[in-house]
C-alpha cells in the first residue's frame, strides 16, 4: 500500500497573511492544496492519502475534499507545533493501517507542482531501498557563512544538492526513526531525510524538478500564478 | 490538475507549459503514453505554412497520433487503468437543423468533412501534454495487452479504413497504391485485410521501401507495365512536391472509369491531366482523417497476429521523452528520417 501524506499544518507566517495559511490561498480558482491532492489523487500508484492539518481548518478540508471530488483521502490527521512533530503524528495514527512494508509519500502542501513522474520514481525507490529524498542538483554556487558577514568556505558544487519533496519511506523505517529521535531528544527537524539518517539507515536521492518549488514568500506565488495563467492560453 | 504541455510557438521552438485540466461530466482525463509525429506536425514545426495560418494556430499543442490510459473518467464510460485511444477528429455540435452542409449523417462522408469540425494539432490543441482532458465519445477502448508503440498506428490505419469506406468497393477490384511512405505500407497492410479478393499492387519510388510492402505485386514509378495491371482504383499517398507526378501516373494507368482516391497533402496547387480524365471518365475522391467508426474498425485489424506483426515493423526507435529536450530531439529525428516507418514517443515527463 502507497499513501500520500501531504503536510498542511504550516500557518504561512512568512507570507504575512493572518487570514489563511498559505496552502489555502486561491491561485485562479483553486487552493494551492488542492493542485497537489489532485496530483497525488489522480496517481494509479496511490493507494489512500492522509493529510495532516491544522484543527481548526479541518472542516475546510472536509469541504474542499467534497467540492473538488477527491476520492482517495482516508485520514485527516491533527497537525503538531513543528513539521517533525506533524509527521510522528502521522506515522502514529497510521500504524493500525499499515505494514511495514507499505510506504508514505510525505509531500509539503505548497509544492503544486509536483510531477506524477516524481511520485512514480519515490515510490519505486522507496519500494527498493527503504528510504528516498526529491533533490534537484544546484546551479548556483553555494557559499557557506558561519558569522553571517564573511564566506567561511564554498564547498565543491557538484556534489550539493537542493532538497525537495517528497520524501518517501517504507512504514517501519519512518516510524522507528521517529521513536529513535523522540528517545534521543531529536526534535524540530525540518526534515524526515535527517531523522532516517540519524538513526543510521541511508537515503537514496530521486531526481526532482525546479518547478517542484515551495510556495514560501510572494515570490514564489507570483511564480505560481504566471505559470498557470500561461497555461490558459486558449485557441480561438 | 497541474499537467505539463509542449506548444510549438514559433517555427523549431516549443515552450513549456502548465496547464489545469478539469474533467467535465462527459470528459474522461487521459494520461498520454506513446506518440508518434506526422507529416502535419513536421510542417508546423518547420513553419512550412504560411506566415497568416501559423499566426492563427502558434502556440499550440502537436502531436494526433497517440494511446494513453484513463486515470479519471466522470462519464462512467471507462474503468481508471483502461489503455485507450483518442480520435482527433472532433465534432463538438454534431449536424443540426441549422448547419447548411448536412455531412455528418452522411455516411460516405461523415463528420470529418463538416466545416464546424476540430481536428487536434491542427485548428485545436492536439496531444504533446503529459494529460489531456477529452470528450469520452472520441475515446476508443484498445486491446489491453498489446504494445502501445504499435497501437499508435490506430490513427494511421483508421484514414486508410476511411479511405477504403469512401469509395464503397464491391471487393474484387484491383486497387493501386501510389506512395511507399509509411500510409502507402500501412492502406496496402489493410486493404489485404479488407479487401481479400482483390489484387492491391503498389508502386514507389524506392525498391527497398516497396520490398517490405506485403501485396501482390509492386512496382517502380514509370515501369510501363502498371497499365497491364488493370487498376481499377487507384489510391495516391505521396503528397508533398511529388503529388503532381504520381497523380498522373495513375491517370495514365488506370483502366476506363475508374477511381482515384487522393491522400496525400500538397502545399502547393498541382497540374493534373485533365484531358486524360475526361477521354477516361475518371472519379476522384478526396480523403484525408477519420471518424469514431474508422477507429473502431482500425481496433479490430489488430486482433489479427499478422496484420499487428506487419504494423510492428514501421516502429523504427522507441524514444523516451522526459522533458522538452528529449522532445525536439525525436522531432528532429523526424525531420531527417527517410526510413519507411516512425519513431515512436513514450512520455515520461
Amino acid at each position: 500500500m502507497n499513501i500520500g501524506v501531504i503536510l498542511a499544518g504550516g500557518v504561512g507566517s512568512r507570507m504575512g497573511i493572518i487570514d489563511k495559511p498559505k496552502q489555502f490561498i486561491d491561485v485562479y480558482g483553486k487552493p494551492v492544496i488542492i493542485y497537489v491532492l489532485e496530483t497525488f489523487d489522480n496517481h494509479p500508484d496511490i493507494d489512500h492519502i492522509a493529510i495532516v492539518c491544522l484543527k481548526e481548518w479541518v472542516e475546510d478540508i472536509k469541504i474542499l475534499i467534497r467540492k473538488y471530488e477527491l476520492n482517495k483521502v482516508r485520514w485527516i490527521i491533527e497537525g503538531g507545533a513543528t513539521r517533525q512533530e506533524s509527521v510522528h503524528n502521522a506515522v502514529e495514527n497510521l500504524q493500525q493501517y499499515c505494514s511495514n512494508e507499505d510506504i508514505l509519500i510525505i509531500h509539503d502542501s505548497v509544492r503544486p507542482l509536483v510531477s506524477h513522474r516524481i511520485i512514480t520514481d519515490n515510490i519505486r525507490e522507496a519500494t527498493k531501498h527503504g528510504a528516498v529524498d526529491t533533490v534537484i542538483s544546484t546551479s548556483d554556487t553555494i557559499v557557506k557563512s558561519v558569522n553571517n558577514t564573511t564566506i567561511s568556505e564554498i564547498p565543491k558544487r557538484s556534489e550539493l544538492y537542493s532538497g525537495q519533496t517528497p520524501q518517501s519511506f517504507k512504514f517501519y523505517l519512518i516510524k522507528q526513526s521517529h521513536e529513535h529521535a523522540v528517545k534521543n531528544s531529536i526534535e524540530n527537524s525540518t526534515d524526515d531525510c535527517q531523522l532516517v539518517l540519524k538513526f543510521g539507515y541511508p537515503v537514496n536521492l530521486v531526481m526532482g524538478e525546479k518547478l517542484n518549488f515551495k510556495i514560501t514568500s510572494f515570490d514564489d506565488l507570483l511564480l505560481l500564478k504566471a505559470i498557470i495563467k500561461m497555461g490558459k492560453t486558449e485557441m480561438v | 490538475m497541474l499537467s505539463k504541455s509542449f506548444k510549438i510557438v514559433e517555427p523549431k521552438r516549443f515552450d513549456l507549459y502548465i496547464e489545469d485540466i478539469n474533467c467535465s461530466n462527459t470528459e474522461a482525463i487521459v494520461k498520454i503514453e506513446n506518440a508518434a509525429v506526422c507529416k502535419a506536425d513536421i510542417r508546423y514545426y518547420l513553419g512550412k505554412r504560411d506566415e497568416r495560418t501559423l499566426g492563427l494556430k502558434y502556440p499550440m499543442n502537436l502531436l494526433h497520433e497517440a494511446v494513453g490510459t484513463i486515470i479519471e473518467d466522470k462519464s462512467g464510460k471507462f474503468k481508471v487503468g483502461t489503455k485507450v485511444t483518442l480520435v482527433p477528429n472532433l465534432i463538438l455540435n454534431r449536424c443540426d437543423k441549422e448547419c447548411i452542409h448536412k455531412v455528418c449523417n452522411k455516411k460516405e462522408l461523415g463528420e470529418n468533412y463538416c466545416p464546424h469540425a476540430k481536428f487536434a494539432s491542427s485548428n485545436y490543441n492536439g496531444f504533446s501534454k503529459e494529460f489531456v482532458s477529452y470528450p469520452v465519445t472520441n475515446i476508443i477502448k484498445i486491446p489491453q495487452s498489446l504494445d502501445l508503440s504499435v497501437m499508435v498506428f490506430s490513427e494511421l490505419i483508421s484514414v486508410a479504413c476511411s479511405a477504403y469506406r469512401r469509395v464503397e468497393l464491391k471487393g474484387d477490384e484491383t486497387i493501386g497504391i501510389w506512395g511507399d511512405g509509411v500510409l502507402g505500407y500501412i492502406l496496402s497492410s489493410v486493404f489485404k485485410f479488407l479487401h481479400p479478393n482483390g489484387k492491391i499492387i503498389a508502386v514507389g519510388k524506392h525498391k527497398d521501401k516497396l520490398l517490405k510492402f506485403s501485396c501482390y505485386k509492386t512496382f517502380l514509378s514509370g515501369d510501363h507495365e502498371i497499365r497491364n495491371s488493370f487498376i481499377d482504383v487507384g489510391f495516391e499517398c505521396v503528397g508533398g512536391n511529388f503529388t503532381g507526378s504520381a497523380i498522373n501516373e495513375i491517370i495514365n494507368s488506370i483502366k476506363i472509369g475508374g477511381k482515384i482516391i487522393l491522400t496525400g497533402v500538397s502545399e502547393n496547387e498541382v497540374e493534373i491531366n485533365t484531358r486524360k480524365i475526361l477521354e477516361k471518365g475518371l472519379s476522384f475522391y478526396g480523403v484525408t482523417r477519420s471518424n469514431v467508426d474508422d477507429f473502431k474498425l482500425a481496433i479490430e485489424l489488430f486482433n489479427n497476429e499478422l496484420f499487428y506483426s506487419n504494423i510492428k515493423k514501421m516502429i523504427l526507435s522507441e524514444n523516451r521523452v522526459t522533458n522538452i529536450v528529449d522532445f525536439y530531439k525525436v522531432f528532429e529525428m523526424e525531420c531527417e528520417n527517410k526510413q519507411l516507418g516512425k519513431n515512436i514517443m513514450k512520455f515520461l515527463f
